[in-house]
C-alpha cells in the first residue's frame, strides 16, 4: 500500500491569499496536509534571523514558517506566483521566493508557476498533478472540491460583510495585504484592539469583488495584483459612512511605499481620518495602542 | 516650457545635448552632492528608494530657476517600483508648493510624445531622429570611455593621468554638437589613452562590480567607488551600463539566454536588473576574478531579493564578496574603509596562492 505522503504549508504569505483552497486540495488528492503553526515569536525570531536584513517583515515571517516544517514533511508546497487572469504582477519577491527557500531548506519544494494569464489555474494544477503522479481527473475533482469549500467560506464572509456595513458603530476600514489582515501576532491583534475602542473593524479584503466590478478604471494604472483593487474596494468603502481608515505596512515593503501614496489620497480627498502603520519584529503593544487611541480621539 | 530631468551620472551630458537638438528650453538638473541629496530626502516619502530622493534633490535648484516641466523615463515592463517615479515625485513636488507637471516616456508612447514635442518646438521628425541617434553615440562613447579608464588606472605610472584623460573628454563632450566632432573627439581620446604610460609588468586584482543600475553607474551616488578601487591598484569590470541595457532593451533574445544562464540559481525575473546580478556573478566566479562588490540603494527590492543567491554563490566558488547598501545617510569613510579591508582581503588570498 502507498505511504501516504505529506505537503507542508507554510501559514503565510500566499497561504492567506486562498487558506481554504490548498488544503482541501491536496487531501482531496491522497495527501497529508500538515500547516506551520500559527505565528509566533519562535517562527518570527527563526526568521528574522536567516533573511537579508533589508528583506521586508513579511518575507522574514515566511522563512521562520518554512524553517519549521524543514524536515517535517515530505514535500513543501511554494508556488511561484506571478500573474493573476488580467496579466496584472504579484509582489516581485513572490516570484523568486522558490529559490531563496531552496538555499535555506532540505526539503525538496513543489512550486508551480502560477501566471494565470498563461495558463489558468485547472491547465496548471493538471501539469502539477502529471508531476506528483495525480491524474487529470483526480486533479478535477480536487479543484472543484476546494472550490467549493471557499465558495462556502467566502458567502460566510459576504454575510457578515453585509452585517458590518450596517453596524451603529465606528466602522474602522483595515487596509494591508491579506497576510498581514489576518495573522493577528503579525499585526499585534490589532482587530480587537481597535473592537475594544468601540470600533467596528471592516478588512479590505472582505469587500465583494462583485461590488467593484462596475467601477470606472482607476489611474494610475497599476501592474500589480492588489493595487487596482485596493483602489476600488477603499472607493466602495468609502460609499458606506466609515470613521477612519488604518493601513498597515510591513517595514521595507516596497509596494506599499508606492500604493500609501494614492491610497492615502483616497481618504484624504473624503476627508477620512487616515492612519499609517509600520510594522516588524519591533513592534511593541503599548506604542500601537497610544496609536490606535490617538486615533480614535480624531474620529467624529 | 522649461524642462529638467534626472541627473544620471556622465550620461546627463548626452541627455542635454538631446533636448538641446530637440529645441527644448532647458536647465539642466544640479550635479549630486550632499546637500542636494538632504533635501531631495526631506520632500521625498521616507520608505522610497534611494535614487528617487537623489533625483528629487537634483531637480530642485532647476525648478527654482523656473522649470515647470520635468521629463522621466517610466519602465513599464519592468517589475521594480521605479515605474512610479514620475507619478511620485509629481504628487511630492506639487505638495511641496511647486508649480510643476511631470512627463513620462516609456517605451510605449515614445511616438506619440515626439509628435507633442514636434508640436511644442517645432522639429522635424528626421530631426529627432537624428537626435536619438547622437544621443546613442554619446551613451556608448561615454560607456567605452569609462571602461577604458577603468582598464587603464590601475596600471598608470604617473598618477592621476587616465582621470585627466577622462575628465578633460567628458569636458569637451559637453561642447560637442555634431557627428563629426564627436568622432575627432573619440578619435583623439582614443589615442591619449593608448599613450598612456603604464607598468607593463603589472598583473592587477579584478573585481567586477554588480548591483542596481543606477548606484553603480552614478559616481556620485556611488562616491566614486570605480577611482577608489583603481587607485587601490584594481581592475574594475562592470558589465551593466545604460549602453548595455539599451541593447538588452532592443534585442529580445537576450532575455532568453540570461534566464538559461541563472536558471539553476534562480528561476524567474525578480524585478530590475536582480537576474543580471545573478548571471554577472557567476560569469565572474567562472573567469576567476578576485572579488566582487555588489551596491544598491538600501531597501532596493530586486537586489535584496537576489543577494543571497549572491552569497550562495561566492560561498560555492570561493569568491570574495562585498554587498553595500546606499542611501542618504550613508558616510564616504564608511564605504572606504569598507572598501580598503575587501581589497586588503583580496590581496592575502592572492599572495597565500
Amino acid at each position: 500500500m502507498e505511504k501516504e505522503l505529506t505537503i507542508g504549508i507554510p501559514r503565510a504569505l500566499f497561504y492567506w491569499k486562498r487558506p481554504y483552497f490548498w488544503e482541501n486540495f491536496f487531501e482531496k488528492l491522497g495527501f497529508k496536509v500538515l500547516f506551520s503553526l500559527p505565528t509566533n515569536k519562535e517562527i518570527v525570531e527563526n526568521g528574522v534571523e536567516v533573511a537579508d536584513f533589508e528583506n521586508c517583515f513579511s518575507v522574514k515571517v515566511f522563512f521562520g514558517h518554512l524553517l519549521s516544517l524543514d524536515g517535517k514533511v515530505d514535500f513543501i508546497f511554494l508556488p511561484r506566483l506571478k500573474r493573476n487572469e488580467l496579466g496584472l504582477e504579484y509582489c516581485p519577491k513572490f516570484f523568486g521566493l522558490p529559490d531563496l527557500a531552496s538555499i535555506l531548506i532540505k526539503t525538496p519544494i513543489i512550486s508551480p508557476v502560477l501566471d494565470f494569464k498563461k495558463d489558468n489555474l485547472e491547465q496548471t494544477l493538471i501539469k502539477l498533478g502529471k508531476k506528483i503522479g495525480k491524474e487529470r481527473n483526480l486533479v478535477r475533482e480536487a479543484i472543484a472540491a476546494a472550490s467549493t469549500l471557499e465558495r462556502e467560506e467566502k458567502d460566510k464572509s459576504d454575510k457578515d460583510y453585509l452585517s458590518k456595513i450596517g453596524s451603529q458603530k465606528k466602522k474602522i476600514v483595515l487596509i494591508s495585504h491579506p497576510y498581514n489582515l489576518f495573522d493577528e501576532y503579525v499585526n499585534l491583534r490589532i482587530k480587537s484592539k481597535i473592537e475594544a475602542l468601540g470600533g467596528e473593524v471592516i478588512f479590505i479584503e472582505e469587500i465583494p469583488s462583485e461590488k467593484i466590478k462596475t467601477q470606472l478604471a482607476v489611474s494610475p494604472k497599476f501592474h500589480w495584483e492588489f493595487g487596482e483593487e485596493i483602489i476600488r474596494r477603499s472607493r466602495e468603502i468609502l460609499k458606506h459612512g466609515i470613521a477612519g481608515a488604518i493601513e498597515i505596512s510591513a517595514f521595507q515593503c516596497g509596494c506599499d511605499a508606492v500604493l500609501k501614496e494614492f491610497i492615502e489620497k483616497e481618504f484624504k480627498k473624503e476627508k477620512i481620518p487616515f492612519l499609517y502603520l509600520l510594522i516588524d519584529e519591533h513592534t511593541g503593544e503599548a506604542g500601537l495602542q497610544t496609536r490606535l487611541e490617538a486615533f480614535f480621539d480624531t474620529l467624529k | 516650457m522649461k524642462v529638467t530631468f534626472p541627473y544620471w551620472g556622465n550620461y546627463t551630458i548626452a541627455f542635454e545635448a538631446l533636448v538641446k537638438k530637440l529645441n527644448i528650453p532647458f536647465i539642466p538638473p544640479e550635479e549630486t552632492n550632499l546637500k542636494a541629496i538632504e533635501e531631495g530626502a526631506k520632500l521625498s516619502p521616507e520608505l522610497f528608494c534611494f535614487p528617487f530622493k537623489v533625483n528629487m534633490g537634483n531637480y530642485l535648484p532647476a525648478l527654482k530657476k523656473g522649470v515647470d516641466t520635468i521629463f522621466m523615463w517610466e519602465n513599464v515592463t519592468g517589475s521594480c517600483r521605479m515605474r512610479y517615479y514620475w507619478l511620485i515625485q509629481e504628487k511630492a513636488l506639487q505638495e511641496a508648493g511647486f508649480d510643476v507637471k511631470v512627463i513620462n516616456f516609456n517605451s510605449r508612447n515614445l511616438f506619440s510624445r515626439a509628435k507633442e514635442i514636434k508640436k511644442q518646438t517645432n522639429v522635424s521628425f528626421w530631426q529627432i531622429v537624428t537626435a536619438l541617434a547622437f544621443f546613442l553615440k554619446e551613451v556608448f562613447f561615454i560607456d567605452k570611455l569609462e571602461e577604458k579608464t577603468r582598464y587603464f588606472r590601475p596600471r598608470e605610472k604617473n598618477q592621476g593621468e587616465t582621470d585627466r584623460i577622462i575628465r578633460e573628454a567628458l569636458g569637451k563632450l559637453k561642447g560637442v554638437e555634431r557627428n563629426k566632432e564627436l568622432s575627432d573627439l573619440k578619435k583623439e581620446t582614443w589615442r591619449k589613452f593608448a599613450e598612456i604610460v603604464t607598468n607593463k609588468k603589472q598583473e592587477c586584482i579584478r573585481v567586477g562590480i554588480i548591483g542596481e543600475i543606477y548606484t553603480v553607474t552614478d559616481e556620485k551616488v556611488n562616491f566614486g567607488i570605480d577611482k577608489k578601487l583603481g587607485e587601490m591598484g584594481i581592475e574594475v569590470h562592470r558589465k551593466l551600463t545604460l549602453s548595455e541595457h539599451l541593447k538588452e532593451g532592443f534585442l529580445p533574445w537576450k532575455e532568453k539566454m540570461l534566464q538559461r544562464k541563472v536558471n539553476h540559481y534562480l528561476k524567474s525575473t525578480v524585478g530590475g536588473h536582480g537576474r543580471q546580478a545573478v548571471e554577472e556573478m557567476l560569469e565572474y566566479g567562472k573567469k576567476k576574478f578576485d572579488g566582487v562588490v555588489h551596491l544598491l540603494p538600501f531597501g532596493c527590492m530586486p537586489e535584496v531579493t537576489v543577494r543571497p543567491i549572491l552569497q550562495n554563490i561566492s560561498q560555492e566558488n570561493k569568491i570574495p564578496f562585498l554587498s553595500i547598501s546606499l542611501d542618504e545617510q550613508t558616510a564616504e569613510v564608511g564605504i572606504q574603509t569598507r572598501l580598503e579591508a575587501f581589497v586588503d582581503l583580496m590581496k592575502s588570498r592572492k599572495k597565500n596562492n
